[in-house]
């Protein structure tokens, strides 16, 4: 079932609930195809072209359609207005999965690596969730963290991300020189209308997750003032390190990676929790670094 | 059968639709949902040009495009590519004849095993679809979904930049000889084009050509044999071509080209590129194939084919589930496949008849490939890393069995304690006075141990 209008689909959605909205299908076919998952219907977004783009709201805020591919949004215009989400897009995959994989799929699927994630929960973004004649309002983190999740028959429409007009910076590591699943990914973007410091690790745990206390302790270490000036550090250099081990030391837990079945008791952090600190404070502290370049 | 357990009829789910694969409308029929579009180009249309390499997107072998884009075959919903427009790697290799992107993948040395490589011609040929002068980053991101684990991707990156250059080069001439004359524009660049040889086709028209823009993708193998818009169908004509128009005629073709069969080729061909151009046969056989034909457009109007009867092809309707319906790419000098095409219904030469690979998700009993599950077979799955599995760890503290003495006691890793671990010789009891009990000798005729394979092993 191709639907070609949101209309359409809302309805086609709450006609036949059991039916699986397809948009670029990358990560539904992945699953289709390893048996894991059986259809009973599928409905194809791909022909809603209302989705596929953006649109500006007053109070900057920009309004991106779920149906955005990551490959458009790796376009040099989408890349100036958010920059963090544009570079999560160009190394979220190889062109094959790009062109077809969307910005309302990522987060539909959210995949614990899914490389917009941790940048929508930086930028504080909210999704729209549509159900005939009802539309609601919820929060990225929210219905990431099944807080507020998606409801049958319900489907995501709209994406509202705030433009801060500040540098941000998406960070990923990833086993492999190509393009391919961040074993860590570190989003960050700065809010100087707040003085705040937003920062979102993603791909160490199910859902990004938000360092808050890392955030407030930096924004007090930046000279906002000096932001931006030549020849003046913005942060002192050792405190963008501290920042690095302060997100990393809250994001990945002593017993990450450690076999909870064992029944020994932790004795400090594990191998892996040492090993993805590291990844993630040197990405923490190189985005900072980016950012207040 | 334990692993084929059986569904009911409502849990797979099938739809009916039209695929337009390479400008040609193939109808697919009674197709579970699931399928992927790989799988339906594949095992129901016959089109075995993409591979099949990882069906997680990872690899590229499967690419081919969809609506001009470049996607992962494997991780669209065949039904959802329904009235798009897709092209594979047999579009470019239209008719036999390597498209100047697979002349040069095979002169650069960057096919070994040839797996990954209509994937790679793919993604070179939407590369320089999209940016006719790619840098050697442009190139490297482009290809960084195409894995390949023999050649590398030198070579690769070798052809990209070999064919921009001979494409700039034919598009220069082609230019300079418009600049000449407008008249007689066309006639010289053609002229130019194939006096360099196949790596050197006019990429774009000549001026005095008029752009169609809705045409399919052949340029690449087409310019220099036939005009835009034609798509290479072997027929029952002398000429051994069918021409279909699936779209709108071009407008002016008042340029002849001599129509010319495929010459024997001495280099090697690579890909899905059938190999006997000096086998008669192969012709031949094609010629029968037109019995199957569907064509539901008209003849190209213009000279280009003497040999082709006037008035055009009668339609013919095509035989359900034969799958050689509308507009199949016969495969030539294949040895067995002389008959009809690959596809349902083929017969090969052994007498085997064409059985379908399962769908992915299909466990459908009586399966022809019974004992080993089919895809998509719920299974459990091997425990990820680090699940507590298999041998404890050492210093894991032995559960034991309840009425054993040795409950509790620390694992060294060498050996339970009491185990003959370490002793040359062993007398069946332990040194703690446990009696063990020998193992079972073993038959005469077993293969011995150690993988051990005997001269009269008639598995060796």
């Amino acid at each position: 079932m191709l639907p070609t209008s949101l209309d359409e689909a809302v309805e086609a959605l709450a006609a036949s609930p059991a039916a699986v909205p397809v948009a670029g299908g990358t990560d539904l076919m992945e699953a289709v195809n390893a048996g894991r998952l059986r259809p009973a219907a599928l409905i194809g977004l791909g022909r809603i072209t209302e989705l596929r783009g953006w649109r500006y709201e007053d109070g900057g805020t920009a309004v991106l359609g779920a149906g955005l591919t990551l490959a458009r949004m790796d376009r040099p215009d989408f890349a100036a207005l958010i920059p963090a989400l544009a570079d999560a897009a160009r190394t979220a995959g190889p062109p094959q999965t790009r062109n077809v994989g969307t910005l309302g799929g990522n987060i539909a699927t959210a995949a614990p690596a899914g490389d917009t994630l941790p940048v929508l929960a930086a930028l504080e973004a909210s999704v729209t969730l549509a159900r005939p004649g009802v539309t609601r309002e919820v929060p990225v983190s929210h219905l990431l963290t099944g807080l507020d999740p998606m409801r049958p028959g319900e489907l995501l429409t709209w994406v509202r991300v705030p433009l801060l007009n500040a540098p941000q910076v998406f960070l990923k590591a990833t086993g492999r020189s190509g393009p391919s699943r961040a074993t860590a990914s570190v989003a960050l973007v700065l809010d100087p209308a707040r003085r705040a410091v937003r920062c979102a690790v993603g791909a160490v745990a199910p859902v990004p997750l938000r360092p808050l206390e890392a955030e407030a302790w930096v924004a007090g270490c930046i000279d906002w003032d000096a932001r931006g000036e030549e020849g003046v550090p913005a942060i002192d250099p050792a405190a963008a390190a501290a920042f690095g081990e302060y997100v990393a030391s809250a994001c990945v837990p002593d017993g990450y990676g450690g076999d909870a079945a064992s029944g020994l008791p932790a004795e400090g952090p594990t191998a892996e929790a040492l090993r993805l600190r590291r990844t993630v404070a040197v990405l923490a502290r190189r985005a900072l670094g980016r950012a207040l370049k | 059968m334990t692993n084929h357990p059986v569904h009911p009829v409502d849990e797979r789910p099938c739809a009916s639709y039209t695929l337009r694969v390479n400008g040609f409308e193939r109808p697919v029929t009674d197709a579970w949902i699931g399928e992927s579009l790989l799988y339906v180009l594949r095992e129901r249309l016959g089109l075995a040009g993409a591979k099949n390499g990882c069906e997680q997107g990872e690899c590229g072998a499967c690419s081919v495009q969809v609506d001009g884009q470049l996607v992962a075959g494997c991780l669209v919903p065949a039904a959802l590519a329904a009235d798009s427009e897709i092209s594979t790697v047999e579009g470019l290799s239209a008719g036999g004849a390597a498209s100047d992107v697979q002349q040069a993948l095979a002169d650069s040395g960057a096919v070994q095993c040839g797996y990954c490589t209509p994937g790679m011609a793919m993604a070179v040929h939407d590369l320089l679809q999209r940016n006719h002068r790619p840098s050697e980053v442009e190139a490297r991101q482009a290809l960084c979904g195409n894995l390949c684990r023999c050649t590398g991707y030198r070579s690769a990156l070798a052809a990209v930049q070999t064919v921009a250059d001979a494409r700039s080069a034919a598009l220069l001439e082609a230019e300079e000889a418009a600049a000449e004359g407008v008249g007689e524009a066309a006639e010289p660049a053609a002229a130019d084009a194939s006096a360099q040889g196949r790596q050197a086709p006019v990429q774009a028209p000549a001026p005095a050509e008029p752009e169609v823009p809705d045409l399919p993708v052949y340029q690449d193998a087409w310019t220099e044999t036939a005009a835009a818009g034609e798509v290479p169908v072997f027929g029952n004509d002398d000429s051994g071509w069918i021409v279909a128009q699936p779209f709108e005629a071009p407008q002016a073709f008042d340029t002849p080209q001599p129509f010319e069969a495929p010459q024997p080729f001495d280099t090697p061909q690579p890909f899905e590129a059938p190999q006997a151009f000096d086998q008669p046969q192969a012709y031949e056989a094609a010629q029968g194939f037109e019995a199957a034909q569907h064509f539901e457009g008209t003849r190209m109007p213009g000279p280009a084919h003497p040999a082709q009867p006037a008035g055009g092809y009668e339609p013919s309707p095509t035989a359900v589930g034969t799958g050689v319906g509308v507009g199949v790419i016969p495969p030539q000098g294949y040895p067995g496949y002389e008959a009809t095409a690959y596809g349902p219904g083929t017969v090969y030469a052994s007498g085997a008849t064409y059985e379908p690979t399962p769908a992915h998700g299909t466990s459908a009993p009586g399966a022809p490939f019974e004992g080993t599950p089919a895809h998509g077979t719920p299974y459990e799955p091997t425990p990820a890393h680090g699940t507590p599995y298999g041998t404890p760890a050492q210093g894991t503290p032995y559960p034991g069995y309840p009425d054993q003495q040795y409950a509790g006691t620390p694992y060294e890793g060498a050996g339970y304690e009491g185990t003959p671990y370490d002793r040359a010789s062993y007398d069946g009891v332990g040194y703690d006075g446990t009696v063990y009990e020998p193992a079972p000798a073993a038959p005469y005729d077993a293969t011995p141990a150690h993988g051990l394979r005997l001269p009269e092993d008639d598995h060796a």
